[in-house]
């Protein structure tokens, strides 16, 4: 409930490339930070995510940004629909 | 699961006619008994025998494997009837008729040694046996809580199939190809929860790995055990063995245990553990050879969509 009240912040471009260089880290991407474009899907088409991926990456950036993603928010297609939406969210929400 | 392939398989014939004979089979198990019903399942056995090359084909080619012996006609029938007679025990299983069978159960104390810990815990099975016991150790403990992940087709089928068989039934299901998919498998690990999957046949999408079974070059997907390794997990192979009359033997065996695996070593710890995953469906299918349930040549080169 109290996520809904946080203002939308806009992510900087310097927080949007830290999470591509995390992703890259993480995932071993053949691809490298500043080539992934901020609004191309991350998941399926796109840089080709999947569930999987897209766990570990969560597993990652809670760790990192102490965030709490759950599976029951109806948000999360929308927060790992691009690194743009996902360093958004981010930037709302971290605690660390 | 098995439903899939009763629903495509069970009589070759279009869904509406499976549900339909689905409905039919389980209104004669409940309502004329187990042995007046076992009667239609050789019908069902005979009639593979006769009319489903492809799948007698593929049947006689692993049974040479798992005999290592010249595959006869009656090995051929008992593969198909074994087939039969597992799909129709779940009838009963859903409706908790636990009592008219005995099961031997090996490993439940691996089993509830896991589960004491509280963090929940990976069943991995195989189309070997049927799955569907686990259900009877659901009356053993009655605070054991399964969450099978499966494709999100199959999770369809199954909801239709358990409502044909028995409308209170639920079974917890939860789809991949959700891109929460995973958070939702976490989260009913942290609950506690068993999250069971059978990991035999390999998504076309899926990266591969090989393996020896049967004393020939398969592939096993590495993705359930990527996931398992990132979720810190131990992860407890299961299979429960259809013996013949009313006798299941009920197997744990403890496949890996990623709790304490840290990122470093985690390729290694899953290739050990697909590796032993190979070794136990090995194992398992030279002690109950007619339990294996893949119909389709399961060694080739390019594996099918998985179910």
């Amino acid at each position: 409930m109290q996520d809904n009240q946080k203002p939308n912040i806009s992510s900087t471009a310097d927080l949007r490339q830290e999470v591509a260089q995390l992703m890259v880290e993480c995932l071993n991407l053949e691809v490298t930070a500043d080539q992934i474009s901020p609004d191309a899907p991350l998941y399926g088409d796109g840089l080709g995510l999947d569930s999987i991926d897209v766990l570990e990456v969560a597993l990652v950036l809670s760790k990192r940004y102490g965030l709490q993603l759950r599976s029951d928010s109806a948000d999360n297609q929308h927060i790992f629909s691009s690194l743009r939406s996902l360093a958004d969210y981010i930037a709302t929400h971290k605690t660390l | 699961m098995t439903t899939p392939a009763i629903l495509s398989a069970w009589a070759q014939t279009p869904e509406r006619s499976n549900m339909l004979m689905l409905r039919a089979m389980t209104w004669i198990s409940l309502h004329l008994g187990r042995r007046a019903a076992r009667v239609v399942l050789h019908l069902i056995a005979g009639y593979f025998l006769l009319f489903a090359p492809a799948s007698r084909r593929a049947s006689g080619s692993y049974l040479k494997r798992a005999l290592d012996r010249p595959v006869r006609w009656r090995d051929l029938y008992q593969h198909f009837f074994t087939f039969a007679a597992t799909i129709h025990d779940r009838v009963y299983l859903v409706n908790h008729r636990f009592d008219l069978f005995d099961f031997e159960v090996h490993g439940e104390d691996t089993l509830q040694r896991l589960l004491a810990e509280g963090n929940g815990l990976f069943l991995m099975g195989a189309h070997l046996g049927s799955f569907e016991v686990i259900r009877a150790m659901g009356r053993m403990d009655k605070d054991l809580r399964v969450a099978m992940l499966m494709h999100e087709d199959n999770a369809q089928k199954i909801n239709t199939m358990l409502a044909a068989i028995n409308p209170e039934a639920v079974q917890d299901i939860i789809g991949l190809g959700h891109i929460d998919s995973m958070l939702r498998v976490r989260e009913r690990l942290d609950d506690g929860c068993v999250v069971g999957m059978l990991v035999d046949r390999t998504p076309a999408d899926d990266t591969l790995y090989p393996v020896q079974i049967l004393g020939s070059h398969a592939n096993l997907p590495t993705g359930p055990f990527r996931m398992v390794a990132l979720l810190r997990r131990p992860v407890v192979f299961m299979t429960g063995l259809y013996l013949g009359g009313n006798r299941y033997s009920i197997h744990f065996d403890l496949l890996a245990d990623f709790s304490a695996v840290e990122r470093g070593e985690r390729d290694a710890a899953i290739q050990a553990a697909i590796t032993r995953y190979a070794v136990l469906l090995d194992k398992y299918c030279r002690k109950a050879p007619y339990n294996w349930f893949n119909f389709f040549d399961f060694w080739r080169a390019t594996p099918p969509k998985s179910s």
